[in-house]
């Protein structure tokens, strides 16, 4: 049998399954780590998953994981084994912070070790990580670094560290119709014309490739920030939403 | 084989049986012929095959030349069977030459929230299988006394060897995966033998 058998012992620590982009195995020796639901695809050793809300890590899960929205999506791997983790059949890399922040999208972050706080980013479906220790993610692609300044196509974008966040950038002919065509509101969604625009120092992750699978995560920030609206802002909501069903 | 996710198949008079709709392109005196109900395993075997909805629908592919076979762009792992029997998902089998015949063997409670059935396919003899593995190369992973594993049914593809395999609900688990759309059950391998899995969930 040509292919390379692994077993508790050869798999590698903290690093992709030889010749294998697309699993990571995570050695977990004591120290928990906080990993993606669904991230799994096996283990080896005396693993246990806890749920965010009834783990017996409860300091440690309030002070690092601050994100009601996702507390979900996640749960705590405690004790002594080998976790393989996939996702989708993206490519998955793990990357170190040291001090750092590093934003993220949702559905891209499968994994980070305690040393890590995460926070909602204010950019909808995106997440931020502080402090120092090891994180994993998942790219439709290899990732690609770049550095500002920088205009990515958002459905292409993985995530960003240590510069500030983006803002939208329209290209200026789009720009220039859409002021001369009144009521023109229903054309911004081609996408091709809306960019997020990164400026100052820092890194910007790129993926190759323009697909986002999970919407889900968009969807509850959304649903999260209508608490704010008041009763006539959600009837009005509820109107152009019910109009763009219908078309 | 070609890449990774094309199997090529040189025929000199022989016969290879593959997964129905997998030939994507060949050259030569080649026939294909559907191997019946049952896969060429006989009525039998056709009959659990009916009963139990693990399907399998394999042709025969007789002849010379050259033939293509791919699914999906999946990857394609082959793997050699020396008188011993391969389990392996019925969604994840490719082709077989050699002197093998496929069954279906009950494996318990499994899959119920999946629809993966609760069968599975069993390859038994000595040859040649190749096997799919989805999003990215299959993962072997050795299973001995001590160390036992657990795994995603949705991400099984196939084992081999003296193993015991087991359902477990267990609370931890099923937190692991979530609720909707997760899998309640993990599969717990136990004893000597080698288990397969693929990067991606079915």
């Amino acid at each position: 049998m040509s292919i390379q058998i692994h077993n508790p012992g050869t798999l590698p620590v903290n690093d992709n399954i030889p010749g294998n982009d697309y699993a990571f195995c995570v050695d977990l020796a004591g120290t928990p780590w906080f990993t993606s639901k669904g991230a799994m695809i096996a283990y080896y050793g005396n693993v246990a998953f806890e749920p965010l809300s009834r783990t017996n890590l409860t300091a440690m899960v309030a002070s690092q994981f601050s994100s009601p929205l996702y507390a979900d999506d996640w749960v705590v791997a405690q004790g002594q084994g080998k976790l393989i983790l996939g996702d989708r059949g993206y490519n998955i890399n793990s990357f170190d912070l040291d001090d750092g922040n590093l934003t993220i999208r949702a559905s891209n972050l499968l994994a980070f070790e305690p040393g890590l706080s995460l926070k909602q980013s204010i950019v909808p479906g995106f997440l931020t990580l502080l402090g120092t220790g090891k994180f994993l993610a998942s790219s439709n692609g290899p990732v690609m670094f770049a550095e500002p300044p920088l205009r990515v196509d958002p459905q292409a974008l993985v995530g960003w560290a240590d510069c500030p966040s983006p803002s939208h950038h329209f290209d200026a002919a789009w720009m220039h119709s859409f002021l001369s065509v009144v009521g023109g509101f229903f054309g911004m969604d081609s996408d091709e014309e809306r960019q997020f625009d990164f400026t100052g120092a820092g890194t910007v992750l790129v993926q190759s490739s323009e697909k986002v699978l999970d919407d889900g995560h968009v969807y509850r920030h959304i649903e999260s920030q209508t608490v704010q609206l008041s009763q006539a802002s959600l009837l009005q909501l509820h109107r152009s939403i019910g109009a763009r069903i219908q078309t | 084989m070609q890449g990774n996710r094309m199997l090529v198949a040189e025929l000199a008079n022989e016969t290879i049986r593959a997964i129905s709709g997998s030939m994507v392109a060949y050259d030569g005196a080649v026939t294909f012929k559907n191997a019946g109900v049952g896969g060429g395993d006989g009525f039998k075997a056709a009959f659990k095959r009916k009963m139990t909805g693990e399907s399998l629908s394999l042709m025969d592919v007789t002849g010379s030349g050259t033939v293509y076979f791919a699914v999906d762009a999946q990857d394609i792992t082959i793997l050699e069977l020396a008188n011993d029997t391969l389990h392996v998902e019925a969604s994840q089998l490719l082709a077989l030459v050699g002197q093998l015949r496929t069954d279906v063997k009950f494996t318990g409670l499994r899959g119920a929230t999946s629809g993966q059935g609760l069968f599975t396919t069993t390859v038994t003899g000595t040859g040649t299988i190749a096997v799919l593995s989805a999003g990215g190369p299959i993962i072997a992973l050795e299973v001995a006394p001590q160390y036992p594993l657990v795994v995603d049914p949705d991400a099984f593809v196939a084992f081999h060897g003296q193993l015991n395999q087991t359902f477990v609900t267990d609370v931890t688990w099923r937190s692991a995966v979530g609720g909707g759309n997760g899998e309640a059950f993990s599969l717990r391998f136990d004893g000597q033998g080698i288990v397969y899995i693929q990067p991606e969930e079915r």
